[in-house]
């Protein structure tokens, strides 16, 4: 059963400092929060300082984003890759994060051969094991590899590891006018995660507009045009019986001009809505609730 | 011409690293001479001495325990503290760096090249929290003790098993819900295979049983239980397991030695097995009925 503490911020929604963002995200009543890697690894004390005020904030780590164009290459490119996802994977276990955001690669070096693609990401998730994180893979609309989450959770099949899902950004169904059925396909226990936002432009026409809509135009849930439809995807993922988190992936040129605290009070409602009016969900057992929310 | 695998499948070999057993179990503790005086009450011998390291090989019988108390300096590793901990298995195998650039290519986490507690380069990957998992090969020719290892004058290199006990297994403590990933972990990366449910051994039935691809010992994954599962993460190798053709009789010789075990209504010695009390706060060690393979 889901409460508004299985709604997240993302880091990368907010302006100014890690500091500044952890702080916001703690004050709007938040309990867990997305890290974009690049606000760890950026912090004007140096990535273990970022740790420890991700670690210090008391907010759980939904998960560290993102890997991007991982899988499909070869030779040094590969290696170095590798390089870089291992970096990652340990800066996701020391912020205490339990999963690591994977993009489908949208490299024209990366080869589309389903096998070996396979091949790379069963090595991230063996990889992932000995952390204790797990690999959650995302479709992209511009990735050759996985274009939509009916290609990734095809491609999470062929890899066959229990340590590797999928993760279904809700904005690229809506904007891509997916068929709610399509969700079906999903294997509750293998979705790993659910992100989540909205738009205000009724429709997008073509691929550029669609690309900067996702990367520039997303709004909370709620405050676009496609609150409906999205109530619907929730709704339905809720009805297959995905019982993780929902992150706000809302990427908006507007909300990186004003203070965090204004972005993060829109959140808030965006959680409520979906939480109380969407979802209607029971509370959960206390106990659970307050042994899961127990500092570590 | 098409690849011959294009058209067929071609199984993957059962025992892909060429497996052959546990060539030693190393602990880490800073107080060596109390798991030493642990060790020897389960049997073991002290045989030999590191030459330039805090590091002593024990043995009895097939089995071969380091026991290392010099801190390391690599990360994710174990550092020795006052309660002994398991810090690594070295698996024997046919080929130590084929071994380890498969398991690399599938998703191990190589430690850096370097002389560990050994001289040699032995390759080693990370394996479960803190510990390591050592690959070694050429056993039967030479020992790599022979190179590392000073003996101990006027000791028996080879000291009999009591009551012929042998390596069984070595039981790791998961996070909950992590027993799938573990199983993947050791069946892609080394061919472990998962026994099924109503295989059980000893009289600890719980966990889950992986069987090595040499038939010679098995890891038994074990997750938190209850309230427990909601605590922060924990994972690492627990205990050690040791095979006694006569579990009465390896507990009797055991007692006389001055080991206690566990006599609670659910825990005691049986036929099946028997579980030691907590040594220095830590260490334990399972015996389970098993007849030694060849």
């Amino acid at each position: 059963m889901m409460t508004f503490h299985d709604f997240g911020m993302d880091t990368a929604s907010l302006a100014g400092p890690l500091d500044a963002k952890l702080a916001a995200v703690r004050e709007a009543g938040f309990a867990q929060v997305m890290i974009a890697a690049a606000d760890v690894v950026g912090h004007p004390g140096g990535t273990a300082a970022g740790i420890r005020a991700v670690r210090d904030s008391g907010i759980e780590v939904t998960g560290l984003e993102a890997l991007r164009d991982y899988e499909g290459l070869a030779g040094q490119m590969a290696d170095y890759k590798i390089d870089v996802a291992k970096a990652m994977l340990e800066t996701c276990a020391a912020l205490g994060g339990r999963l690591l955001l994977v993009e489908a690669s949208t490299s024209r070096h990366a080869g589309t051969d389903a096998g070996a693609i396979a091949g790379d990401l069963a090595r991230l998730a063996n990889l992932a094991v000995p952390l204790g994180v797990r690999i959650a893979y995302k479709a992209l609309p511009w990735s050759r590899t996985a274009p939509d989450f009916r290609a990734a959770a095809d491609v999470a099949m062929r890899v066959n590891h229990p340590n590797l899902g999928v993760a279904v950004d809700a904005f690229d169904v809506l904007a891509f006018g997916v068929p709610l059925d399509d969700l079906d396909i999903l294997d509750p226990g293998q979705t790993f995660l659910v992100q989540i936002s909205d738009y205000t432009s009724r429709e997008v026409r073509s691929s550029e507009e669609r690309l900067a809509t996702a990367a520039h135009f997303r709004v909370f849930p709620g405050e676009g045009a496609h609150s409906d439809d999205l109530a619907q995807v929730v709704a339905r993922l809720d009805t297959i019986g995905y019982e993780g988190n929902y992150s706000f992936d809302v990427y908006n040129d507007d909300y990186l001009q004003v203070p965090p605290a204004v972005v993060t009070a829109r959140a808030r409602r965006a959680a409520t809505w979906l939480s109380e009016t969407v979802l209607r969900r029971a509370l959960p057992v206390p106990d659970v609730a307050r042994l899961r929310a127990a500092p570590s | 011409m098409t690849h011959a695998t294009d058209r067929e499948a071609i199984p993957e070999p059962q025992n892909p690293l060429g497996l052959d057993g546990i060539e030693f179990i190393e602990f880490a503790t800073s107080h060596p001479q109390a798991l030493g005086g642990v060790l020897e009450r389960m049997g073991f011998r002290p045989v030999a001495r590191h030459r330039s390291r805090e590091v002593e090989l024990y043995r009895q019988g097939t089995m071969n325990v380091v026991v290392n108390a010099q801190a390391a300096d690599i990360p994710r590793t174990v550092h020795p503290g006052e309660r002994p901990a398991i810090s690594a298995f070295a698996l024997r195998v046919r080929d130590a760096q084929a071994a380890f650039r498969r398991a690399k290519d599938l998703g191990a986490w190589e430690i850096p090249v370097r002389a560990e507690a050994m001289e040699l380069n032995i390759p080693a990957i990370h394996g479960v929290g803190e510990s390591l998992i050592y690959f070694v090969d050429r056993y039967d020719e030479f020992s790599i003790y022979d190179i590392d290892f000073r003996a101990i004058p006027t000791v028996d290199p080879h000291p009999p098993a009591v009551a012929g006990l042998h390596w069984f297994g070595i039981v790791q403590y998961v996070g909950a819900d992590r027993t799938d990933d573990w199983v993947a972990f050791y069946s892609q990366i080394m061919g472990f295979r998962p026994l099924p449910h109503e295989v059980r051994f000893g009289i600890m039935p719980r966990g889950l049983l992986l069987e090595s691809p040499c038939r010679k010992f098995f890891l038994q994954l074990i997750e938190p239980e209850e309230t427990a599962r909601f605590a922060p993460m924990e994972e690492h190798l627990q205990r050690v397991g040791l095979g006694a053709p006569d579990v009465p009789a390896a507990v009797a010789a055991l007692e006389k030695r001055g080991i206690e075990f566990l006599a609670t209504e659910r825990v005691h010695a049986s036929e099946r097995g028997a579980l030691t009390k907590p040594l220095l706060g830590s260490v334990m060690f399972e015996l389970v009925k098993s007849d030694p393979r060849p």
